[in-house]
């Protein structure tokens, strides 16, 4: 072996390595499902003045479980780990936690300045009165697109960097717009950052597992 | 003047080996033996060797009910992969010494 070749074998396989990744974008697909429906349906409801006899965001806790099955299964196929990889790990559970953490916080500041909003439509008789829940979509667009963007980054991911960005340009718009907008950019968020990357993890996964004939 | 290239990493499937773990923090017998197209006999032995120059770390343990065996580089392996290269770079631009 020469030096030019042990050279561009080390070139090669550091490349291998660096291409290992085989993400089914099943995750990614789970979520940017759930979360569009969620926002549309919402969208639809509000517009269409249409009640449904539940919530339609607890399907994101009950999207947790096959989450954790997925976790498991593509831990299990994962045959290398690489230094970015708990990293990311930990960057997506800090962004999970986030989201909860969010929700509790908008929960309370709601149910703190609902009373006052009351009280100040029956004494000014004014009908068009800020609703806080427009301006709280922008702190979750806000949050949807830092994992978003670090994973396109970090992956070299550009769909999934493009759809980082289109959370925050959507975050930016929905401080301007209502709430029945602000579901609206939500939908198209959830779409960019994780369906249709999603979607192209899924197809190139498919493309490379070995066909059973 | 030359140094010499170290012979335990100037051999095609240990140095495959030795870049393919310098790029991720730890991987499978089964990862090292698909990205380099090896045999698991072949590349069993080369792994002991890289294991027994101090490189390379191996774990056995069983995941799922199968033996499982994990590599990753050492301290001394990173060292000894590193001085490679810039021996290999003195090799290629001997002006550059």
């Amino acid at each position: 072996m020469t030096e030019k070749e042990s050279l561009e074998l080390i070139s090669k396989m550091i490349n291998k390595a660096q291409n290992r990744y085989h993400d089914s974008g099943t995750g990614p697909i789970l979520w940017g499902t759930v979360i569009s429906i969620c926002s549309l349906v919402t969208y639809f409801r509000i517009l269409y003045q249409f009640s449904l006899p539940f919530d339609i965001w607890y399907l994101t806790f009950i999207a947790i479980v096959p989450q954790i099955f997925i976790a498991i299964r593509e831990n299990r196929l994962n045959k290398a780990r690489g230094y970015d990889d708990d990293i990311l790990d930990a960057v997506w559970m800090v962004f999970g936690m986030s989201i909860f953490l969010l929700i509790f916080i908008n929960a309370n500041i709601v149910s703190t300045l609902q009373p006052v909003i009351e009280f100040y439509k029956t004494k000014s008789a004014v009908s068009t009165v800020p609703n806080y829940n427009s301006f709280a979509t922008s702190f979750f667009l806000l949050l949807y697109g830092i994992p978003t963007i670090i994973t396109g980054t970090c992956r070299k991911m550009k769909p999934m960097l493009y759809g980082g960005v289109i959370c925050w340009i959507c975050c930016i718009v929905s401080v301007f717009t209502d709430i029945t907008w602000d579901m609206l950019l939500t939908a198209i968020a959830a779409i960019s950052a994780w369906l249709i990357p999603g979607i192209l993890l899924r197809v190139k996964y498919t493309k490379l597992q070995p066909t059973n004939v | 003047m030359f140094k010499e290239l170290n012979p335990i990493l100037h051999s095609q499937l240990r140095l495959a080996v030795v870049s393919l773990l310098i790029a991720v923090k730890e991987a499978e017998f089964t990862f090292l033996k698909d990205k380099t197209n090896s045999t698991a006999g072949n590349l069993s032995v080369q792994i002991n060797k890289l294991k027994e120059a101090g490189y390379v770390e191996v774990t056995k343990q069983f995941k799922d009910n199968y033996p499982q065996t994990t590599c990753k580089m050492t301290k001394k392996g990173v060292d000894a992969f590193e001085a490679y290269v810039l021996a290999l770079q003195a090799y290629m631009n001997p002006t550059t010494q």
